[in-house]
């Protein structure tokens, strides 16, 4: 295929996302901008969607040893499977936030087209920087991820805690990508190529001392997007101030943007390279999955637990990833691990936009987002108060749910790879989780609530939460189809395999 | 690679010694007189008046992100320019849809007010 043809999902989504915004200013028309945009956000992302999977039966073709960018058909990107299933879930994420987001836009802000446009094109800002193999086209993708989510987070402009919490969020983020940058420019003095491929090539012959030192600068970068232990400390500021469909974006959205980069970075780039970063991958999984399950425990706001709690399932997903740095290496072509991300990812991120969903309906009626506030919530809407059952046993990883599956195939790779402690960790810091989240369903089925007005839930809210509910037990229940994706989805352009 | 990296070190070393030294010979060898006059910013300029930590009306940042719109462009331009000849008609298609996203930038910034001056 050619390059144009393998560009179209981003093409599309760039089409939309400014159309967008061009009709909102062209017809200055506050009727007309409520009835239409939110649709044409809804229609952007599903033809984004079908594009994707025009695509994905092509991108089976390639040739997987040394793709340097010289012979690829788009220079600086890879239109492989992994990017694929990465651009699928933004494109997913952005579908069911934008549905999501309706009332609570309607209620807040006067500014539709910005904030659909914003959205789609923090969309297409995740599908450039997931398939980026080049150094300078993962930062450039990366800041403009960080730009549009810095002025989604502060979109709410007259509200001082939204500003507050994006201006949190941008001072860290300039420092997070001041410090990969310079990660950046010591593999480049290392290497002298800005292509991972042959970054991947060159690394044999250069200082070990270097190369660790630019790695771990580089994982501050990528870190702050994924809020890893110890680049997390925006993120509860961020989530609790933002409004709430921006929290949810901002959970599933740059995390899975920021994992994939590191998955690509260290398959491609770094097996060559002759150290251990098994130990590095496993501290700061473990660190992330305790100080963010340690903390939850003492959340009173609905949002800042949960943002405590997406740290938590982020070191979850790295334990894949020390998975797979743990193979022997003479098993280079082996992704084991990695596809563990991507099943959990999957899982996480229908599970974890249902849980917002709740929270946007919940916030759109009584204003709050207190973990108070949901006493008696099962008098009120039982359908939703179940919803937050089964979103909450998959976030624990209790069987008949995706986070049961997501979990198991994580936990599941650092056991094959003879990481107990890690394992143990994992399984582990899923007890200590339970505490919190039942603490909230507590509230929601034991507790008696000072308000019993029925909550009125709207159609497209009424759609998200259905799908992310089936979706989340039909991983479980039905799971091979999805097992075999995120397997076949473990291929990467430009590995040196 | 990072043997030619030493060229640069060399570089920076002497570039930052040679004001130093400038500066300390100029320091060791000036007459030292001051007096008030002297001592002001402007020595034969006027008086300054006020705090220098003033706040700027913000429609001048908005400006000056639309200005740097049109920055961008010239120098995404030049180059294309320059090369138009050897380009095929694609490019040419290219550089279009590049001016029409930044138009379609001005033309947001126009219809939000930002170049109304008030």
């Amino acid at each position: 295929m050619d390059a144009l043809r393998l560009l179209t999902p981003e093409i599309t989504i760039t089409i939309f996302a400014f159309a967008i915004i061009s009709l909102d200013i062209a017809w200055n028309d506050e009727n007309k901008s409520r009835r239409i945009l939110p649709w044409l956000a809804f229609a952007g992302g599903l033809a984004t969607l079908l594009m994707i999977f025009y695509i994905w039966p092509h991108v089976d073709q390639y040739n997987y040893t040394a793709a340097t960018d010289a012979g690829r058909e788009v220079p600086m990107l890879a239109v492989d499977r992994m990017s694929l299933f990465f651009k699928m879930i933004a494109v997913l994420t952005v579908i069911l936030v934008g549905l999501s987001a309706g009332e609570y836009v309607e209620k807040h802000t006067p500014f539709r087209g910005e904030f659909y446009g914003l959205m789609l094109l923090a969309g297409l800002s995740i599908m450039l920087l997931v398939s980026s193999t080049n150094l300078i086209m993962i930062y450039l993708a990366l800041e403009f991820l960080s730009i549009t989510s810095y002025i989604l987070t502060g979109f709410l402009r007259r509200d001082a805690r939204s500003i507050e919490a994006a201006l949190k969020y941008f001072l860290y983020g300039a420092l997070a990508s001041g410090v990969m940058l310079y990660g950046f420019s010591l593999l480049y003095g290392a290497t002298g190529s800005v292509d991972l491929a042959t970054i991947a090539g060159s690394l044999e012959t250069t200082q070990a001392g270097l190369v660790v030192a630019a790695v771990i600068l580089m994982l501050a970068g990528f870190g702050f997007k994924i809020a890893l232990v110890p680049f997390h400390q925006w993120s509860p500021d961020a989530y609790e101030g933002a409004p709430t469909p921006i929290t949810a974006f901002l959970s599933v959205g740059p995390k899975a943007a920021g994992l994939a980069v590191l998955i690509r970075v260290m398959v491609v780039a770094l097996p060559a390279f002759d150290v251990n970063w098994t130990p590095i991958l496993s501290l700061v999984a473990i660190f992330t999955m305790s100080v963010g399950n340690l903390v939850a425990l003492w959340q009173t706001n609905m949002k800042r637990m949960l943002a405590y709690s997406s740290i938590a399932q982020a070191g979850y997903m790295l334990v894949g990833l020390a998975a797979w740095s743990a193979a022997p290496p003479s098993a280079v072509a082996y992704l084991g691990g990695v596809d563990a991300i991507m099943l959990f990812l999957l899982a996480y991120m229908f599970t974890n936009l249902g849980v917002f969903a709740i929270a946007i309906i919940l916030e759109n009626q009584m204003g709050t987002s207190e973990i108070a506030d949901y006493a008696g919530l099962i008098r009120r809407s039982p359908y939703l108060s179940v919803a937050l059952l089964i979103f909450f046993l998959s976030l624990v990883g209790i069987p008949p749910t995706s986070g049961f599956i997501g979990k198991l195939f994580v936990f599941g790779a650092a056991v094959n790879q003879g990481l107990y402690v890690l394992a143990l960790f994992g399984v582990f810091n899923s007890v200590i989780s339970v505490a919190y989240y039942f603490g909230v369903l507590r509230n929601v089925f034991f507790e008696k609530g000072s308000d019993e007005s029925p909550i009125r839930v709207g159609v497209a809210m009424n759609t998200v939460v259905t799908i992310t509910v089936v979706m989340t037990l039909l991983i479980a229940l039905y799971g091979q189809p999805f097992i075999q994706l995120a397997a076949d989805s473990a291929q990467i352009l430009a590995a040196n395999f | 690679m990072l043997q030619e990296f030493e060229f640069v070190g060399v570089l920076s070393a002497i570039t930052l010694t040679i004001p130093i030294v400038t500066l300390l010979i100029a320091w060791a060898l000036r007459p030292k007189k001051p007096n008030p006059a002297k001592q002001t910013t402007y020595e034969s300029g006027m008086e300054t008046i006020g705090d220098a930590w003033v706040q700027f009306k913000a429609q001048y940042y908005i400006y000056a992100i639309i200005y740097v719109v049109f920055d961008v462009e010239a120098i995404f331009l030049f180059p294309f320019a320059v090369a138009l000849r050897q380009l095929p008609l694609y490019a040419l298609v290219w550089a279009v849809v590049f001016i029409v996203l930044l138009v379609d930038g001005l033309l947001y910034g126009w219809r939000k007010g930002a170049l109304r001056w008030n």
